[in-house]
C-alpha cells in the first residue's frame, strides 16, 4: 500500500462504518422481529429501574447494593486490562498468563458468590 | 548494589506466596464441595494446615536458593532472612488462629471456610508487608491485611458488636491508609521513584544538591517540611498497624467486638508484620548503615527519639488504660497496645541488635498473647462472656486452663523464669547499649510500666485462685484446647531458660537489603 | 502561552486542597457513608499528585500512573468492603451514625 496520509485511519472507518451499520439495522430488525405488547409500565420513560415520577428520596431494596458491591469489584478489573492490553505485544506469552492468572482468580471469586446465592434476585 | 530479578525470574522464588494464594482459592471452592459435609470444619482445618505447611516447605527452599538478599520483580520485593522470619512468623500465627476457630463456637460450621481462606489471603498479605522494598508493594501488602481483617473483624454478622468493630476497623483503617497513600505520593515526588532501597542515600542527595544550587533558604525550607510531613505520614499508617499511640483508638474496641479466634490472631499477626515494615523503612531504608545515621537521614529531625517518645506513651496509655477494664478482651487490647510500646524501643534503638530483639520479642509475644486469649475463648465459649466476673475461682472450674493463663500473664509482664522475661531483657538491653541519655530514660519509663502492668494481670491471677466462683459448674474444655495450651505453656517455659537458640535465630534474621 | 500552560505547582495545590476537603469531611461527618466519601477524597488528592509528579519528573517511568491505578483499584475494593459493612450494622442498629455506634464500652 502506498503511504497515504489516510492509510492508518483505513481500519478506523472500517469500524465507523460497521458499528453504524449495526445501530442501524438492530431497531429495524427488532421492530420486524420482535412481539409488540405494549403496557403501562412499557410506556413510562426509562429511569434505570428506579420510579421516574415523585421524592427522589426513598429506599431501594438492600438486593441493589448487593448488586452494586459485586459491579464494582468485577467492572474495576479492566484498569488493569487496559495497561496490558496496551502493551500486549510487548509483554508477549508471559503477559498472557499473568492476565489469565488474574482473570482465573476473578472466576473462582464469581464462582462462589453465584454457588452462594448472592446473584439470585428473588430470594 | 541489591541484585534484583525480572518478573519472570522471580517467580521461582516466589512459591511460598503462591500455594497461598492458589491454596485460598482451593479453600473457598473446597469449602463448596464439603458443603453437606458433617465433618466439614475438621475437613477444612486440615486442608488449610496442609496449604500453609506447603507453604512452609516452599519457604525454606527458596530461602536455601540465594545465601544474600535478592530483589524480585524488578524490585518490588525482596527475599533476605528477615523477610524469611517473619514468614515463617506469619504462616505459625495463621495456623493457630485456623486451630483454635474450629472448637470455637463463634464461627459457624457453613461460614469456616470463608475464615480459612480469608486468613490465609492475610497471610499472604503479612508476608508482603514484610519483604516490601516498594512503596507500591508496601501499600497492597497493607490494604490486603487491612481489608480482609476488616471483613473478619465483623464476621458475626447478626452480632450488634461485632458490626460496629468492623465498622469502627474501616473508617479508622481507610482514614489511616489514606493519609499514608498521601505521605506516600509527596514522598514519590521528593525521591523520583517508589523504591525505598537507597532512600537515604537518595535524601541526602536532595538536601547537597538544594544546598548547592543555592536555592532560596525558604525553598530549602519547604522541601524539608514536605519531606518530614511525608515520612510522618507514611509511619503514621504503619503506626496504626501496630496500635501505637496515637493511631491506637479502633484497637480496644475492634478486638473487643471480632470473635476471639480473629482478635488472637490480629493481636499478633499484623502487628509481627507491622513491625517487620517499621523496622524496614527506619533502619533498613532511612539509613545508610546500620542505624547510626538515621539521626540525619531525613531533614534532621532525631527519629529514633520520636520513635522513643512514641514508644514511651504507647506503653503509658496502653498499661493505665488498662488498669480498670473490666472486660477481659478489652484488657488484653489495652495490654497488646502497651506491648507495642515495649517492642518500639527496640526499634528505636535502631540498631542491629534493636532489630534483634524485636524480632526475638514478637515470637515469644505470639506464644503468650496467643495463649492468653485461647484461655479468654475457653471461658467465653461456656458463658459467652468476657467480664472479670467469669473468671472468679476459674482455678475450681477448669484448673489447667487457670494455670495456662496465670503462666501467660506472668509472661506478658516479664517475670523471670518465663520467656516474656527474656525477650523483655533484650529489648531493654538493646536500647541501653546505645547508652544515650534519653535511651536510658526510656528504658527507666519501661521498667516502670511493667511494674505497673503487674498490677492488673496479678489481679486476674488474684481472681482466678483466690476469688470464690459464682457457680461451681466445671468448663468443658476441647481436648484440642488443651493440648494446644499444655504447647503454648510449654514454650513459653522453655524460652524463658533455653533462649539462645531463639537468640542466635533472630540474630541471624537481621539482614536486610542494604547493610549486613 | 507559556506562563498559562499548569505546572506541577497548580496540581500540587488541587491535590492539597483534596486532601484537606477530605480530612475536613472525615473530621466533621457523623454519617458512616459521609466519612467513607471523605476518604475517596484523601485517596483521590494521593492520586492527582502521582500523576503530577509522574508528569513532570525530569526521566519519567510511569511508576506514579501505575501507582494511582493501584490506588483506584484500592479504593474500590475498600468501598465494597466498608459499604457491606455499614450495611450490616444498619440491619442490627438501623443507623448508620457513628455517634450510635457505642455498644463496646462499658
Amino acid at each position: 500500500m502506498s503511504p497515504s496520509p489516510v492509510g492508518p485511519y483505513l481500519p478506523l472507518a472500517v469500524t465507523l462504518l460497521v458499528s453504524g451499520l449495526m445501530a442501524a439495522a438492530l431497531p429495524v430488525l427488532a421492530h420486524f422481529l420482535g412481539p409488540r405488547r405494549a403496557s403501562k409500565v412499557k410506556s413510562e420513560s426509562f429511569e434505570c429501574g428506579s420510579v421516574s415520577e415523585g421524592s427522589a428520596r426513598q429506599r431501594f431494596a438492600v438486593k441493589f447494593y448487593v448488586v452494586a458491591l459485586l459491579f464494582i469489584v468485577f467492572d474495576i478489573e479492566t484498569v488493569f486490562l487496559y495497561p496490558w492490553a496496551v502493551n500486549f505485544k510487548a509483554l508477549g506469552w508471559f503477559g498472557y498468563a499473568e492476565v489469565a492468572a488474574f482473570a482465573a482468580t476473578l472466576l473462582v471469586g464469581l464462582a462462589y458468590v453465584w454457588k452462594k446465592g448472592a446473584l439470585e434476585w428473588e430470594t | 548494589m541489591l541484585p534484583v530479578l525480572n518478573n519472570a525470574d522471580s517467580l521461582a522464588y516466589f512459591w511460598p506466596e503462591m500455594i497461598l494464594t492458589a491454596g485460598a482459592m482451593g479453600v473457598f471452592l473446597f469449602d463448596l464441595a464439603v458443603a453437606k459435609s458433617p465433618r466439614r470444619i475438621l475437613w477444612l482445618t486440615v486442608a488449610s494446615l496442609g496449604v500453609l505447611a506447603a507453604a512452609a516447605l516452599a519457604t525454606s527452599h527458596v530461602a536455601g536458593l540465594s545465601p544474600t538478599p535478592i530483589g524480585l520483580f524488578n524490585g518490588l520485593l525482596v527475599l533476605d532472612p528477615w523477610a524469611v522470619f517473619f514468614k515463617y512468623l506469619s504462616w505459625a500465627v495463621t495456623a493457630l488462629a485456623i486451630l483454635i476457630a474450629g472448637p470455637s463456637l463463634e464461627v459457624a460450621s457453613e461460614r469456616m471456610g470463608e475464615y480459612c481462606a480469608l486468613l490465609l489471603a492475610v497471610a499472604v498479605g503479612m508476608s508482603l508487608m514484610a519483604s516490601s522494598t516498594d512503596m507500591l508493594m508496601m501499600v497492597i501488602g497493607v490494604e490486603l491485611v487491612s481489608m480482609v481483617s476488616y471483613a473478619l473483624a465483623g464476621f458475626k454478622k447478626h452480632d450488634r458488636k461485632s458490626s460496629e468493630a468492623a465498622l469502627k476497623y474501616v473508617v479508622y483503617g481507610g482514614v489511616a491508609s489514606g493519609m499514608m497513600l498521601f505521605g506516600m505520593s509527596y514522598l514519590y515526588g521528593l525521591l523520583g521513584t517508589t523504591n525505598l532501597v537507597g532512600t537515604a542515600a537518595r535524601m541526602n542527595a536532595q538536601a547537597a544538591m538544594l544546598a548547592q544550587a543555592g536555592v532560596a533558604a525558604s525553598v530549602a525550607g519547604a522541601g524539608r517540611v514536605a519531606m518530614v510531613v511525608a515520612v510522618v505520614l507514611v509511619l503514621s499508617g504503619v503506626g496504626y498497624k501496630i496500635a501505637s499511640v496515637p493511631w491506637h483508638m479502633w484497637c480496644p474496641d475492634v478486638y473487643e467486638g471480632a470473635p476471639t479466634p480473629f482478635t488472637a490472631f490480629l493481636s499478633v499477626g499484623p502487628k509481627a508484620a507491622g513491625f517487620a515494615l517499621a523496622v524496614r523503612i527506619l533502619y533498613g531504608a532511612m539509613s545508610v548503615s546500620g542505624g547510626a545515621d538515621l539521626a540525619t537521614a531525613v531533614a534532621d529531625v532525631p527519629w529514633p527519639q520520636v520513635v522513643g517518645v512514641i514508644a514511651g506513651l504507647t506503653m503509658t496509655v496502653g498499661n493505665f488504660a488498662a488498669l480498670n477494664q473490666t472486660n477481659l478482651k478489652r484488657m488484653l487490647a489495652y495490654s497488646s497496645i502497651a506491648h507495642a510500646g515495649y517492642i518500639l524501643m527496640g526499634v528505636a534503638a535502631a540498631s542491629e541488635t534493636g532489630s534483634q530483639s524485636v524480632a526475638l520479642y514478637l515470637v515469644v509475644y505470639l506464644f503468650m498473647n496467643l495463649g492468653a486469649f485461647l484461655v479468654v475463648g475457653i471461658v467465653g465459649r461456656l458463658s459467652g462472656s468476657e467480664s472479670i466476673f467469669e473468671y472468679r475461682g476459674l482455678s475450681a472450674r477448669a484448673p489447667f486452663a487457670a494455670v495456662a493463663f496465670a503462666v501467660f500473664l506472668f509472661s506478658l509482664t516479664g517475670l523471670p523464669p518465663l520467656a516474656g522475661f527474656v525477650g523483655k531483657f533484650h529489648l531493654f538491653k538493646a536500647l541501653v547499649d546505645r547508652g544515650g541519655s534519653w535511651q536510658i530514660t526510656l528504658a527507666i519509663v519501661g521498667l516502670l510500666n511493667s511494674a505497673v502492668s503487674l498490677y492488673y494481670y496479678a489481679r486476674i491471677v488474684k481472681a482466678m485462685f483466690l476469688d470464690k466462683p459464682h457457680t461451681e459448674e466445671r468448663i468443658a474444655v476441647p481436648a484440642s484446647y488443651n493440648l494446644l495450651l499444655g504447647a503454648l505453656v510449654g514454650l513459653v517455659l522453655v524460652f524463658g531458660v533455653y533462649f539462645d537458640g531463639l537468640r542466635q535465630l533472630a540474630g541471624s534474621s537481621v539482614v536486610l537489603f542494604g547493610h549486613s | 502561552m507559556s506562563q498559562l500552560a499548569p505546572g506541577l505547582p497548580h496540581f500540587l495545590v488541587v491535590g492539597a486542597v483534596l486532601f484537606a476537603l477530605g480530612t475536613y469531611t472525615v473530621v466533621t461527618r457523623t454519617n458512616a457513608v459521609g466519612i467513607l466519601m471523605g476518604v475517596e477524597l484523601i485517596l483521590n488528592a494521593a492520586n492527582v499528585n502521582f500523576v503530577a509528579f509522574d508528569r513532570f519528573n525530569p526521566s519519567p517511568h510511569l511508576s506514579g500512573q501505575v501507582f494511582s491505578l493501584f490506588v483506584i483499584v484500592l479504593a474500590a475494593a475498600e468501598a465494597a468492603v466498608a459499604l457491606a459493612i455499614v450495611l450490616a450494622v444498619y440491619l442490627n442498629t438501623k443507623t448508620i451514625d457513628v455517634t450510635e455506634a457505642d455498644t463496646l464500652r462499658e
